[in-house]
């Protein structure tokens, strides 16, 4: 709270009140206040969205993408490997218990042609990725700008600060669902687990950022509930392919990921950027 | 063969070990070997050391085809590099496949240095088979684009 | 901080648009079109984006689901999360471990606190805490400044049910300690020790927000505010199906008409008393009282099939809270209010007297031996089949339906969310409050806000 203190907050919908439009009903041109800063969280889907992030750029000195799905995509850009207009096929007509009705259009803004990540359709300073981001890395990269430096995000993968027992390579042959519990002494500290993907449980740990376990040097968050990492902070590197780079880690440890079930679910959170397409196969045959 | 794709011509990328392939590809140079001119060779040391991160990134960049090139097993300069490729093209082709990416499109070809003609040849196949299916739909602005489309841009 | 605002708009002013609605969770705009005389020919709160969730779950990993359908919402993360593995487990035909069951309803009713905390003190609040003549200046932040000591306890008791969370279940936003067949991991004593201290802490915070609600909100309460958006509805929430009190995790689901009579059915049945109606100018849905057989009217003279879910509805279909200081709460709410309540303002007062549940409910559970059980989970075998997944999330009543085939993905989803259900009351109560107070084009910032008021109450 002192760190945001320091801050004059122009603008935030869920807290404050702010319009888009005179209410009059006069101007349709959206009004957003000038600022030094602006954080956007979420990916760009509509064209409404896609305006108010254009709007954004114009009146902030820069722009962070505030969470994984502004800098990714995240989980909505799920939708990228399906057509929009089978989705309203389903909503509007198909569903269970629904009146079918044609595709809703007054009004409301239509959709892209996909989900997109912040960067792909407007410039992007910072990147704070995370689902949703830890405070403490808000809280540094806030703290940098105040005090006129560029804000950094660690360039390590999740296994970085992850406790459990790693008992070398080539211990795990094949994975498995998790349908089952990962196997540990529930009375004895994590430390003491073995790794997950040496328990042969898929773990997204090796190929995604680090940071949700915050800068206390606590396990990640995931690891902490024994379920294994999905990912959710993104790849290391900002271009890095959390699908290719998994299956690389996988087969270059010996393990046949030729039987690896719902391999395309791999990539829900980093599925803008083109990664996730319509060409995408859904299952092999 | 009817041109299915009048104007394309397809871009190929071969990554070329540096001892093996790339010296291959050399040598067909100097013995007035021909191949394709829409090969675009990227020679490094082994190929064990080609990310597949790499592969997709040079599809993305526009390639229709890739090609991962080494030395035959056994022979590997640094002993075992050309194994990782093989077990890393392994995953290559699982991702190229979930992308919907067609599979004529990634070849690993192991080639020795003295293989000239067997390189010329291997890309002439390539460069057919890109011609028949048509170009990349993966590159990063074929969204925005048809196949015909495509081609008008080339 | 700045706000635009009209003063007073001129006659001629045709339409009125306030976008975005703030401190709501969604994304919405209202559209207020005025006729020749000044007067609201028309209100609509419009729900201006769609996500698909249901559509991209398809071809999913079951198991893999009850961790991306949480993205659904930030603040109700873990009745997504519930509602999934609910649904995924009567598509398996898993049975949770009672030590599962128990963890897993624990985990739900943490997350209700956190979100109705938040509610109360940080979206809606500032209406009431503000005068509401300086709208513009009303917010959390100028909670703070005017009462430190007051926004400091708030900030805390927020921040204690995440971190009650966080502690135990790793993640408290978008969490994935819920899995099919049960709970990832068993709760120590240790662990359950300290969670029944800081249960208790919440429990005192839970007494001194109703009590200070009473004192300095509830008692603005006058006859303006009573009859703002005021609309006659039936009701949806869970009940426990052996005695009718109020449930959140596990139970059937009432339907009640607004003379109070009221249906039961299990989550499987939803479709024939619940159907949804599609209008051209929203993306979300607007579900109705199919099993009424009267069809779908948001008319404000000639309501059809509207009913109401969140914390009011769920008082109100309950025949009893069963944790003692919240029936209690609840017996003095009904003989002021009786049953149904109506009044859209009566959210407030609800959501706080389910916050005292919450947090009884919390020690209670806690306070059950069985909770720290070993066994959390049992196995799951990926197979073909259905499962419908109720619970009561903070804004209503979740149902998340899948079928999976053999290798146990999913074939097809329905998903109807908290929030929808309230869709067409919302738009009723705008439309209300918008024609009480806006009369011959005259439109008053005070006037907008009371009409946001509206929406906040619902909580959407």
């Amino acid at each position: 709270m002192s760190l945001l203190g320091r801050f004059d907050i122009v603008y935030m919908p869920i807290l404050m009140d702010h319009k888009y439009f005179d209410s009059s009903g006069g101007s349709r041109e959206i009004h957003i206040p000038k600022a030094r800063l602006g954080l956007i969280s979420g990916g760009v889907r509509n064209e409404q969205q896609l305006r108010i992030a254009e709007k954004m750029r114009r009146q902030c000195d820069a722009i962070w993408a505030f969470g994984t799905c502004a800098a990714y995509g995240g989980i909505p850009a799920m939708m990228n490997i399906f057509e929009d207009k089978d989705l309203f096929r389903r909503y509007y007509r198909t569903a269970e218990g629904t009146d079918a009705a044609p595709d809703p259009s007054q009004v409301i803004p239509p959709f892209l042609e996909r989900t997109f990540a912040l960067d792909e359709k407007i410039a992007v300073d910072f990147i704070l990725a995370g689902c949703p981001p830890h405070h403490d890395f808000i809280a540094l990269a806030l703290e940098s700008i105040l005090e006129g430096k560029s804000p950094e995000a660690p360039l390590v993968s999740v296994c970085d600060s992850c406790p459990a027992k790693r008992e070398g390579k080539g211990s795990a042959q094949r994975i498995r669902r998790f349908v089952e519990n990962a196997r540990y002494q529930p009375d004895k500290p994590i430390a003491e687990m073995r790794c997950l993907l040496d328990q042969g449980i898929l773990c997204m740990g090796p190929v995604t950022l680090a940071g949700c376990a915050g800068m206390n040097g606590g396990p990640p968050r995931c690891i902490e509930a024994r379920v294994p990492c999905r990912g959710c902070y993104g790849p290391v590197r900002k271009d890095g392919n959390q699908i290719m780079d998994i299956l690389n880690a996988l087969v270059s440890n010996g393990i046949d990921t030729k039987n690896l079930a719902d391999k395309l679910s791999l990539l829900r959170f980093s599925g803008a950027h083109g990664r996730l397409t319509k060409r995408c196969v859904q299952k092999a045959e | 063969m009817p041109d299915i794709h009048p104007g394309f011509e397809p871009r190929i990328l071969a990554f070329t070990c540096n001892w093996c392939s790339y010296a291959a590809a050399d040598l067909a140079g100097t013995a007035r070997i021909q191949y394709p001119a829409n090969l675009r060779i990227i020679r490094v040391m082994c190929s064990g050391m080609v990310h597949p991160n790499l592969v997709l990134q040079a599809f993305e960049g526009g390639a229709d085809g890739v090609l991962m090139m080494g030395c035959h097993p056994g022979e590997c300069y640094y002993q075992d590099g050309n194994q990782k490729a093989k077990v890393r093209s392994v995953a290559i082709e699982e991702v190229l496949s979930i992308m919907g990416i067609e599979p004529e499109r990634f070849r690993l070809v192991w080639c020795s240095s003295a293989e000239a003609e067997s390189f010329a040849c291997l890309v002439r196949e390539i460069d057919e088979v890109l011609r028949a299916i048509g170009p990349s739909m993966y590159r990063k602005d074929a969204s925005k684009h048809s196949k015909s489309e495509l081609v008008q841009c080339l | 901080m700045r706000q635009t605002v009209a003063g007073s708009a001129s006659a001629s002013a045709r339409e009125i648009i306030i976008e975005p609605v703030t401190r709501i969770e969604g994304h919405a705009r209202i559209g207020i079109r005025l006729d020749e005389s000044g007067g609201v020919a028309e209100a609509r709160v419009h729900i201006m984006s769609m996500r698909g969730f249901e559509k991209f779950i398809e071809g999913r990993a079951a198991e893999e689901v009850p961790g991306i359908v949480t993205r659904i919402c930030g603040i109700c993360p873990w009745q997504h999360h519930l509602a999934s593995n609910k649904a995924v487990d009567g598509c398996v035909g898993a049975e949770v471990p009672p030590a599962g069951r128990l963890l897993r309803e624990l985990t739900q009713v943490l997350a209700h606190i956190s979100d109705k905390v938040l509610h109360f003190f940080f979206l809606a609040g500032p209406d009431f805490f503000v005068d509401s003549q300086q709208c513009s200046a009303g917010n959390i932040m100028t909670i703070a400044a005017q009462a430190p000591e007051l926004a400091k306890r708030v900030f805390a008791m927020r921040y204690r049910g995440q971190m009650m969370l966080e502690k135990f279940a790793g993640r408290a936003i978008h969490p994935d300690a819920i899995v099919p067949g049960g709970f990832s991991k068993p709760m120590s004593r240790l662990e359950r020790d300290q969670l029944h201290a800081d249960a208790l802490d919440q429990l005192e915070f839970a007494r001194f927000a109703l009590d200070f609600a009473k004192e300095h909100v509830f008692s603005q309460f006058d006859a303006g505010l009573m009859q703002l958006g005021d609309i006659s509805t039936g009701f949806l929430g869970m009940v426990n199906p052996e005695d009718g009190g109020l449930e959140l995790s596990d139970g059937i689901l009432r339907l009640m008409r607004p003379d109070g009579s009221f249906h039961e059915f299990s989550g499987r049945e939803y479709t024939d008393f619940i159907a949804e109606h599609v209008e051209p100018w929203s993306y979300a849905k607007f579900p109705y009282a199919r099993g009424w057989g009267e069809g779908f009217s948001m008319q404000l003279d000639d309501p059809r099939g509207i009913y109401r879910t969140n914390c009011l509805a769920r008082i109100n279909v309950a025949d009893f809270i069963p944790t003692p200081l919240a029936q209690a709460e609840l017996l003095e709410f009904r003989s002021l209010f009786g049953r149904p309540a109506q009044s859209t303002m009566l959210y407030h007062w609800a959501r706080l007297i389910e916050l005292l549940y919450a947090c009884e409910k919390v020690v209670e559970l806690l306070e059950d031996p069985a909770i720290t059980g070993q066994q959390v989970r049992s196995d799951v075998v990926p197979k073909a089949g259905r499962g419908v997944g109720c619970v009561e999330a903070p804004r209503g009543t979740l149902i998340h339906d899948y079928s999976t085939d053999e290798e146990g993905f999913i074939t097809r989803a329905n998903l109807i969310v908290g929030t929808t259900h309230n869709l067409a009351p919302i738009n009723m109560s705008v439309n209300r409050v918008a024609r009480d107070l806006i009369k011959n084009g005259e439109v008053t910032g005070e006037a907008l806000n009371r009409i946001e008021m509206a929406v906040r109450a619902y909580d959407p």
